[in-house]
């Protein structure tokens, strides 16, 4: 037995790394057995070379507060998250199935609604989505593609099956952490890395930018693709300038961009201006541009809709696609994969209850205390209630909020999210995590081998954003030589 | 290139060479006041003259004294000059464009930045300690001059890299050659003759100048042949003549260079036209202050020829680039 999992826990939950018996599962094997062979100190060691590679890299985000925006390093665990590549494969299978109704979806919402007028999805869901954009209806982007990069958050529960959590369909991020981390571990232990065989994760920043290529107006000429950033004070900033570095994009802001009379995007160059063929904006929606969503926007572009509406611009992901990123929209997702695709959904939802119809409400208002109750339309853990952690008085003001606006929450049982051993001190502690996995469409369709996995860094925690404090893990998929 | 990162890769450049040439100024400077005539009265407030921040000094603190000055100068972030406010602003702005850069630049500038803001504080804390953590600034400085020199391409990212660098260093030779003005020397003939000289070599060094004027222009330290050295010796990385060479070599690779090269010209001509050998103190001041005044004229007309966001505005309705 590994001299780290001596004392580890035994399961309370699943755990990623260690099996029901306490020994290690057969694909986290070769990673126990190499840190066997460090002496006591050695683990320290590459624990503190990491730390300074991050604060030399400046590997950061950007935490807002009332002190002022706080450039904090990357939290990050030098023990990997590890999984054997049989169980991915079918993974990588249910997010691909996934995204693709999804924007199936998307399209036919803006279009004929066709899934409205066959009674699967309900109209009155459709009014209350504040990611509708009227503004979009009657288009259809190339591919009929809207959402052309999409994280999936995934979590396993306590008997071990994976479910997925959210989609994020709108700005989704941490996909440079994902990068990052496996540079990290490629620094830390580059043996581990020689003797098994890790499935690479780096040609991400590639296939993100033949995803964006391909939505080029101007097919068959070298395009022009930049990242649109909200600018250097954003939290994600960091990420969209590792973006553009590593596809060789421009970084732009929105004051960088301009629309002209011939309805198409230039950027201000020192030679003049030059056109833009594709923009990969990190900018919601309503920020995006001033003339068409909300007027008092500083960070958009005036006049960009009319540019994609006239299909002299790509826009990813295209405005609107948020429409699908709402977790009431959530519980209608196995609906959709059945009904574009007439196929089961690979990977299941969590069970979800919907506010807005009575039954299901009665049963929450009911069930608080053991339930979680997200708001639909907040991302980063933000308006969400925790039912079994908070105080009889939080359950009581959430359940007034809920009562006023139905529409606007939805509730999961409070599921068992699995741990993987974290190193603390100078031990292994379980604790709870999830994956994002990452996946792109336009003409073909991608998935990160993989993804962020996110750790909550406190004992029993269950909040695993990085804005709250959570840390994260590099992710390996380790192929066994099964089939 | 986007006017916005083209304007922030110059104002990295001016940063970070205005960083080391400050760090070398203080310690160049250091060494000479230990042993200057007492008779000369060559004060630490010299330093600020030089760098244009006698007034903001005044603003925050009373007298001038070793200990102030070298804190206003070294980490005081109400002095966007001082050595900890430049790096930082370096950094700052590097974080707007990394993605032009090679990805090492961005640690080492990341580097240095925690170097200064970890020791900046230590630097203060007498001459010694001053010299070491100044010196650190200076080596991880030169080795991001030198990663770029060696891992970036010439492209046009590089090009504003150097006219930032260029006119800063020009700026700053100016001013260290006009401190001599500002110095008042001892009344008897001989002490004045020491400690002019003195002043010279102090000069020589603040530029890392001594040496190279020793091997190309002779062994005595002379005022006239120092400053037209500095000024204007095309060979020697820190004058006039040769920044103003540098500018002209970056602007040929631009695109509608024609204003900014006219601007440059005219400083040259000025520089050709200066005669060495009968200047006064006041009419060596006068021709610094116009050299100053041409640099200045260049920032402004490379600022409106590729910075200028209005100027990008009016141009929406007119010609596009095609490719």
């Amino acid at each position: 037995m590994s001299r780290f999992i001596n004392d580890y826990p035994s399961a309370e939950f699943y755990d990623e790394l260690i099996g029901a018996d306490g020994q290690p599962r057969d694909a986290s094997r070769a990673l126990f057995d190499h840190l066997d062979a460090l002496d006591a100190a050695g683990l320290d060691e590459r624990r503190q070379a990491v730390d300074a590679a991050i604060m030399t890299m400046g590997v950061t985000f950007t935490v807002y507060s009332d002190a002022g925006n706080i450039d904090r390093a990357w939290p990050f665990d030098i023990i990997p998250r590890v999984m054997s590549r049989k169980e991915w494969d079918r993974i990588e299978a249910g997010l691909k199935q996934r995204l693709t109704a999804l924007n199936l979806f998307i399209n036919d919402l803006y279009n004929e609604q066709r899934i409205v007028k066959d009674g699967v999805f309900p109209l009155e869901v459709l009014a209350g989505s504040r990611n509708f954009r009227a503004q979009c209806m009657g288009i259809t982007p190339r591919f009929g593609v809207w959402a052309h990069v999409c994280g999936t958050d995934l979590v396993r529960d306590k008997d071990g099956t994976v479910y997925v959590l959210e989609d994020n369909l709108r700005v989704p991020s941490g996909v440079s952490y994902m990068l990052e981390n496996r540079q990290l571990m490629k620094r830390l232990f580059p043996e581990l890395f020689q003797s098994s065989d890790i499935l690479p994760v780096d040609d991400y920043p590639t296939r993100l930018h033949d995803t964006l290529a391909a939505l080029s107006p101007r097919q068959g000429q070298r395009p022009v693709v930049v990242v649109l950033t909200p600018g250097i004070f954003n939290s994600a900033y960091f990420e969209h300038s590792y973006l553009a570095q590593k596809m060789g994009a421009f970084l732009v802001e929105g004051s960088d961009l301009v629309v002209r009379k011939d309805d198409c995007v230039y950027m201000k160059t020192i030679s003049g201006l030059r056109r833009v063929d594709v923009i990969y904006r990190r900018i919601d929606d309503d920020f995006l541009d001033p003339e068409a969503f909300r007027e008092d926007s500083a960070l958009g572009v005036r006049g960009l809709m009319r540019a994609w509406r006239a299909g002299n611009v790509g826009i990813a992901n295209a405005p609107g696609a948020g429409v699908a990123d709402d977790k009431v929209v959530y519980a209608f997702v196995p609906k959709v994969i059945q009904y574009y695709l007439d196929q089961d959904p690979i990977i299941p939802n969590v069970p979800s209850y919907l506010c807005m119809y009575d039954d299901e409400r009665d049963y929450v208002l009911a069930n608080l205390d053991k339930l979680v109750v997200k708001p639909a339309n907040e991302s980063g853990g933000y308006g969400m209630i925790i039912g079994p952690r908070a105080t009889p008085e939080e359950r009581a003001a959430f359940a007034d909020l809920i009562r006023a606006n139905p529409r606007n929450y939805m509730a999961q049982p409070t599921l068992s999210l699995s741990t993987a051993p974290t190193l603390i001190g100078d031990h292994l502690e379980p604790r709870h995590l999830d994956l994002r996995p990452f996946i792109l469409q336009s003409d073909k369709l991608y998935c990160t081998t993989g993804g962020l996995t996110r750790v909550a860094m406190k004992a029993g925690s269950l909040v695993v954003n990085s804005s709250q404090g959570g840390g994260a893990k590099d992710t390996w998929i380790v192929d066994m030589g099964e089939e | 290139m986007l006017s916005r990162v083209a304007e922030n890769l110059y104002w990295m450049a001016r940063y970070m060479e205005r960083a080391e040439n400050t760090a070398r100024f203080i310690n160049s400077t250091t060494q000479v006041l230990l042993d200057l005539h007492r008779g000369a009265s060559f004060g630490w407030d010299v330093l600020l003259k030089v760098a244009g921040l006698d007034d903001l000094y005044k603003e925050h603190y009373a007298t001038p004294n070793e200990a102030d000055i070298m804190r206003f100068l070294i980490l005081d972030e109400r002095n966007p000059s001082s050595i900890l406010a430049s790096i930082s602003s370096a950094r700052e702005n590097t974080r707007t464009f990394r993605e032009v850069l090679p990805m090492e630049i961005w640690e080492r500038i990341n580097g240095l930045y925690l170097y200064i803001r970890d020791n900046a504080a230590r630097a203060t804390q007498g001459r010694s300690q001053r010299w070491e953590v100044l010196n650190g600034v200076i080596e991880r400085r030169q080795s991001v001059i030198g990663l770029l020199m060696g891992s970036m391409s010439q492209d046009l990212a590089y090009q504003f890299l150097q006219l930032g660098r260029n006119i800063e260093r020009a700026d700053m030779t100016t001013r260290i050659v006009d401190v001599n003005s500002a110095v008042r020397l001892p009344d008897d003939a001989a002490s004045a003759e020491v400690a002019r000289e003195r002043l010279w070599m102090t000069t020589l060094n603040a530029l890392s100048a001594f040496q190279m004027y020793r091997q190309h222009v002779g062994v005595h330290v002379v005022g006239p042949a120092v400053v037209r050295f500095l000024l204007a010796d095309p060979h020697f990385p820190r004058t006039v003549r040769h920044c103003l060479g540098e500018i002209e070599n970056c602007l040929c690779d631009l695109v509608d260079y024609e204003v900014p090269m006219h601007v440059a010209r005219h400083a040259w001509k000025r520089l050709e036209a200066m005669r060495f050998d009968n200047l006064t103190p006041e009419s060596l001041h006068h021709e610094l202050d116009q050299m100053q005044q041409d640099l200045g004229e260049l920032h402004n007309a490379i600022s409106r020829q590729y910075f200028s966001q209005r100027h990008m505005v009016n141009l929406a309705e007119q010609a596009v680039v095609t490719q």
